[in-house]
C-alpha cells in the first residue's frame, strides 16, 4: 500500500506516494531527486546521509519518509540561500575540511545543527557534536578548525 | 618552497559542499536497470551445476548471466587467475557466480536468491601460513597453466616469493653483541571509502560507456576490453566525482559484469553496493602478515645483521597485488644501515577475501613489527631506541638493503623534528608515554600524459588521464599550468576522469598523481608557452629571447608597455594545444644479483621517508589506548600544495591510529568475515583524533617529481601504528605482537607472564 504524503524540503513542497518502509534518504534522493545527501552505510553508522528536520539532525536512511510528512527538510543543496556560501561551507574549504567530498553534506548538516544549538561551542563540544560522521580523508582536522572558525565568527 | 603560498581553493569545492556535485550513486539514466550479484554460497567448493531457470522466470528480471554467457578468460595483475564469473570452483566467499538485471533492486535481489546452484564442497584454506607448507591442499591446482610475470618466483599456493639479500646474515649473526628474535602477526583490515562503489554501463551500439567509482580509470578500461573480447576504443570509462578510496578502488573490479548485463538487457544497468557488500564483495583489502624477525647488533648500535621471514594472505586471486611480497622484504629492512641481510618474503594464496593495494601495501604492518622490533634491539643493547635510530638510519651515499646508494634525503632530519614536537623524554604521568617510529615509501615513476589548451578569452583549459580520489592532487594541476604560463590557477579549468578525453595515466594509486602527472601538465605548457613566445614574437616583432610571460599576457622582459595579451593570441582562432609526458624517472639500478623474485622495488625512486611519534595514555584496568598527541615529521620532497599535503597526514595518521587500535577484519574459521559492517569495524572517529603536529623536511630532491617533489599520499599511514606500538610497550613491559592492539590484546600482553 502506498501513502501519500507531502515532503516539504528545503522549503519546497513535494507530494509524493510512499511505501511504508521508504526511508526518507531513498525518497529525497530518488523522488524528491535531490542527491545531495549520500549513502554510506544505510544503518545510522557514518552519517553521510544527514538532514535537519524541523531542526534536529538526523539520519535520514533510518527515518522512514511518512515520518517526515509535514516536517520542514533541509539537506545539504538548502544551506545556502542564494549562490553564495555560507560561512561554514567557505570554512570547510579554506581550512581544508573537504577532500573527497563524501561525508561533506552530512559533516555541514551537523555542524549547522551544532551551531545553531550552541554557537559558541569549545573543540571537545564541536568533537562530541561531529561524533555521528565519519569521515575517512581528513583526519577530521580541517573539519574542526572550520567549525571552531565560524564559532568565533 | 611551497608553490601555493596563498589558500588555494580546491575548483571541485563548490559543487562539493553545496551537495550539487555528482557521485555515481547519483546519476542515472532512461530506462535504466538495477544489478545484483549472487555469490558464493561456499568460500571453498566446487561448483557441480548451477541453474538459472527459476531467477529468469520472475517478472521484471531482463537478464540473468554466467560463466557460460561471457567470453572464457582469465584476467589479474602479475598472474591471470581470475574469471568475471566462478566456472569450475569458488575460492571465496565473495566469488561471483551470476549477475542479474531488473526492473528494481528488490526484484534482481529476489531473483538472485532463486538460481540453484549445487556445490561439492572443499575445505577452506583459511591459513595463509600453513597454505606454503608442503601437501597443502591447493586453491588453485592449475596455477602452473595461468598467464603470469616472469619475475614471479611461484610454486604451488605462494603466488610470489621474494629475497633481499646482502652479505653474509648468518656468519654476521653469529659475531654480533646481542640478537634479538621477534613473531609479530598483523591482521586484515579494510580501505573503507565512505563511498561504496557503483557502476553505471550504458551501450551505443558496440561501444559502451562505463561510470564507474574507480581510482584507474585507464585500468578498468583495458579490464572491459580484455574480459569481454572488445577493443579499447569501443570502452569509454568515466567516473564522476570519487568519495575516496584509498586502494580499495584500484583495479579493475565489476565494471564488466555490469557492462556484459546492460548489453543482455538492451538497457543501461546500474550497480551500488551495500555497505555489507563493499566489506565483502572486493579483491581489496590490507593484507593480514606473519613477521618473523632477527636481528644481531654491537653494542654501539651497528645493525650487524638482519634475518626476517614474511608470510602474507594474498587471498584467493592476485588482483594488482602480485608485488606484495618484494615491497614486504624491503619494509623487513627498512631505512636502516644494515651490514648484512637474509629476508624471505612469501605470498601466499588462501581462501579469504584477496588482498590488494590498500594505502602503502605491505608497508603499514610490516613497519609496525620492525618498529617494534628495533625498540626490543635498542633495550637488548641498553640504548635509548631515538639513539638507536639516529645512529643507524640511512643519510645520502649510504647503501640500501639491495645495494642502492641514496642521494640526499633527510629522514635523520624528520627523527629530530618529530621528538622535538612531540617533547621527547619530558616528564609523563605513570599511565602516559611517548613511541618512536621510523618507515619509508617509494615514489613510482611511471608515464602519464596532459593536454593544455588555451581558450579565446585567455584562459587554459588542463585535460588530463589523471584521477581525482579526493586527495586534491589533480585539483592542485593548475598551479603547475599556471606558474609556468603566467597565469592564474582560478584561470584553468580541467577535464579529467574520461578515457577517452584525457591520454593514458595510471590513476590515483602509489602516491603518483603530482609526481608523474604534475610532470606531464608542467611539459604539455612549456609546449604552449613556445607556441605563445613565437606568436608573440611575430606580434611584437621583438626577438623571442627577450619576451617573458607575466600576468596572462607576453610582453619585453621589462617592459609591460609592449605586450600582447594572451587572449588576444588565443582568441585569433589559430589553436593552441600543448602535449605533455617529460622524461620519466627511474629508480637507481642496483646490481642485487643474489635477491630472487625481483619485481623492481629492490631499489626506491625518491623514497619518501618518515618519523611518526605518538604520545599515548593506557587505562591499566581495561587495556584501552588513546592517541593524545601525535608528531608526524616526513620528507617527501619539496611540497606542491600545503593544504593538500597537510590533508593527507591528517588523514594518513588518522587511519594508522584505527589500523593501530581498532581496525580488524575478523575472519571465522571457514574465512567468512565476521564484522562486514561499520558498527563492528571500527573507524576512528572525531572524538578520537588527536592533535596532530606536522613538519616538512623539504628536500629538495634530484631524480624525482615536479620541482624536487616526490610522493605523498602514502607514507602518513606507514610508522604510524609502530609509534603507537611503542609507546603501549614502556606502559605494559612488552610488545603487543598483534595488530590491531585492541584493548583486549593490550590487556591480554599486560596479563601474559613473558618469556
Amino acid at each position: 500500500m502506498k501513502y501519500e504524503i507531502i515532503l516539504t524540503v528545503n522549503g519546497v513542497a513535494y507530494p509524493v506516494e510512499v511505501d511504508a518502509h521508504a526511508s526518507l534518504l531513498h525518497t529525497v534522493r530518488d523522488q524528491v531527486g535531490l542527491t545531495g545527501s549520500k549513502e554510506g552505510c544505510d544503518d545510522s553508522e557514518c552519517g553521510a546521509c544527514m538532514m535537519l528536520i524541523d531542526g534536529r539532525p538526523v539520519n535520514s536512511c533510518s527515518y522512514l519518509a511518512c515520518q517526515a510528512d509535514g516536517a520542514e527538510i533541509i539537506t545539504v543543496e538548502g544551506l545556502a540561500p542564494g549562490d553564495d556560501l555560507t560561512p561554514l561551507q567557505s570554512a570547510f574549504l579554506a581550512e581544508g575540511g573537504v577532500q573527497c567530498g563524501f561525508c561533506t553534506p552530512g559533516m555541514l548538516i551537523s555542524a549547522t545543527a551544532l551551531l545553531a544549538a550552541n554557537p559558541e561551542p569549545t573543540p571537545d563540544e564541536i568533537r562530541v557534536g561531529l561524533s555521528g560522521n565519519l569521515c575517512r580523508c581528513t583526519g577530521y582536522d580541517g573539519i574542526v578548525r572550520a567549525v571552531s572558525k565560524v564559532a568565533r565568527g | 618552497m611551497t608553490i601555493a603560498e596563498k589558500p588555494f581553493i580546491r575548483p571541485d569545492g563548490k559543487e562539493k559542499v553545496t551537495g550539487v556535485g555528482r557521485y555515481t550513486a547519483d546519476m542515472n539514466l532512461t530506462g535504466q536497470l538495477y544489478a545484483k550479484f549472487r555469490y558464493s554460497d561456499h568460500p571453498h567448493a566446487r561448483i557441480v551445476r548451477i541453474d538459472t531457470s527459476r531467477a529468469k522466470a520472475v517478472p521484471g528480471v531482463l537478464a540473468v548471466l554466467t560463466h557460460e554467457d561471457v567470453p572464457d578468460v582469465l584476467y589479474g595483475g602479475m598472474v591471470q587467475d581470475r574469471r568475471l564469473f566462478a566456472k569450475e570452483k569458488v575460492r571465496w566467499e565473495g566469488d561471483v557466480i551470476a549477475g542479474i538485471a531488473a526492473r528494481t533492486a528488490a526484484i534482481a535481489e529476489e531473483a538472485a536468491a532463486l538460481i540453484e546452484v549445487e556445490y561439492e564442497v572443499l575445505d577452506p584454506l583459511p591459513d595463509f601460513a600453513a597454505n606454503m607448507d608442503a601437501g597443502a591442499s591447493l586453491v588453485h591446482e592449475d596455477w602452473e597453466t595461468y598467464g603470469a610475470d616472469d619475475s614471479l618466483d611461484r610454486s604451488g599456493n605462494t603466488l610470489g616469493h621474494s629475497s633481499i639479500v646482502k652479505g653474509d646474515a648468518d656468519s654476521a649473526m653469529a659475531g654480533a653483541d646481542v640478537v634479538v628474535k621477534s613473531r609479530f602477526v598483523a591482521d586484515a583490515s579494510q580501505g573503507a571509502p565512505i563511498e561504496p562503489r557503483a557502476i553505471l554501463a550504458q551501450w551505443h551500439g558496440d561501444r559502451v560507456t562505463v561510470w564507474s567509482s574507480t581510482q584507474v580509470p585507464f585500468a578498468a578500461r583495458s579490464g572491459v576490453a580484455h574480459t569481454l573480447d572488445m577493443p579499447e576504443s569501443h570502452v569509454r570509462v568515466v567516473v564522476p566525482l570519487l568519495g575516496g578510496g584509498f586502494g580499495s578502488k584500484c583495479d579493475f573490479h565489476f565494471e564488466a559484469h555490469v557492462a556484459a548485463l546492460a548489453k543482455a538487457a538492451k538497457r543501461p544497468v546500474k550497480l551500488v553496493f551495500s555497505r555489507h557488500e563493499e566489506f565483502v564483495a572486493p579483491d581489496h583489502r590490507r593484507e593480514g602478515m606473519v613477521i618473523e624477525l632477527e636481528t644481531g647488533a654491537n653494542r654501539d648500535g651497528t645493525l650487524v645483521s638482519r634475518r626476517g621471514t614474511l608470510r602474507l594472505d594474498k587471498g584467493a586471486y592476485c588482483g594488482e597485488g602480485g608485488f606484495f611480497a618484494q615491497m614486504a622484504a624491503m619494509h623487513a629492512c627498512g631505512p636502516y644501515k644494515i651490514q648484512n641481510i637474509s629476508v624471505d618474503s612469501y605470498l601466499n594464496y588462501s581462501t579469504n577475501q584477496p588482498s590488494s593495494s590498500i594505502r602503502a601495501p605491505t608497508a603499514p604492518q610490516t613497519c609496525w613489527a620492525v618498529e617494534q622490533h628495533m625498540d626490543q634491539v635498542a633495550e637488548a643493547i641498553g640504548m635509548d631506541p631515538a639513539e638507536l635510530r639516529r645512529r643507524t638510519l640511512i643519510a645520502e651515499g649510504d647503501e640500501g638493503p639491495a645495494g642502492q646508494i641514496f642521494d640526499p634525503i633527510g629522514i635523520k632530519e624528520t627523527l629530530e623534528a618529530a621528538l622535538d614536537m612531540i617533547g621527547y623524554g619530558k616528564e609523563l604521568p605513570d599511565d602516559e608515554a611517548i613511541g618512536v617510529a621510523c618507515g619509508w615509501w617509494p615514489s613510482f615513476g611511471v608515464p602519464s600524459g596532459a593536454y593544455v589548451k588555451l581558450n579565446g578569452d585567455g584562459t587554459g583549459t588542463i585535460i588530463t588521464g589523471a584521477m581525482e580520489s579526493g586527495t586534491g592532487a589533480v585539483m592542485g594541476l593548475p598551479l603547475l599550468a599556471a606558474e609556468v604560463l603566467g597565469m592564474s590557477p582560478e584561470d584553468f579549468s580541467i577535464t579529467y576522469q574520461d578515457t577517452d578525453a584525457g591520454p593514458w595515466d595510471m590513476g590515483s594509486s602509489g602516491s603518483q598523481t603530482t609526481f608523474n602527472n604534475g610532470r606531464a601538465v608542467i611539459e604539455a605548457a612549456k609546449e604552449v608557452r613556445e607556441k605563445l613566445l613565437d606568436m608573440a614574437a611575430d606580434e611584437l616583432e621583438a626577438h623571442r629571447d627577450d619576451l617573458e610571460l607575466v600576468g596572462g599576457a607576453v610582453q619585453v622582459k621589462g617592459s609591460p608597455g609592449t605586450s600582447v595579451t594572451i587572449a588576444d593570441l588565443a582568441g585569433s582562432g589559430e589553436p593552441i594545444l600543448g602535449k605533455g609526458s617529460g622524461d620519466v624517472p627511474e629508480a637507481p639500478e642496483v646490481e642485487a644479483s643474489a635477491c630472487v623474485g625481483r619485481l623492481g622495488m629492490e631499489s626506491f625512486l625518491a623514497p619518501q621517508l618518515i618519523t611518526h611519534a605518538a604520545r599515548v595514555k593506557l587505562d591499566r584496568s581495561t587495556g584501552v589506548v588513546r592517541v593524545l598527541e601525535f608528531a608526524a615529521a616526513h620528507d617527501s620532497g619539496v611540497i606542491i600544495n600545503r593544504i593538500g599535503a597537510d590533508g593527507q597526514v591528517y588523514g594518513g595518521v588518522m587511519m594508522g591510529i584505527g589500523q593501530a587500535l581498532s581496525e580488524m577484519t575478523m575472519f571465522d574459521q571457514d574465512g567468512r568475515q565476521r564484522n562486514p559492517g561499520l558498527l563492528d569495524y571500527k573507524l576512528q572517529t572525531v572524538s578520537d583524533a588527536p592533535k596532530i603536529d606536522i613538519r616538512w623536511i623539504e628536500v629538495d630532491t634530484p631524480n624525482a617529481g615536479p620541482k624536487g617533489s616526490k610522493g605523498v599520499g602514502e607514507p602518513p599511514s606507514v610508522p604510524t601504528s609502530g609509534a603507537i606500538g611503542n609507546a603501549i610497550a614502556k606502559l605494559v613491559g612488552r610488545h603487543v605482537d598483534r595488530l590491531p592492539m585492541t584493548p583486549e590484546r593490550v590487556w591480554e600482553t599486560m596479563h601474559t607472564e613473558g618469556e
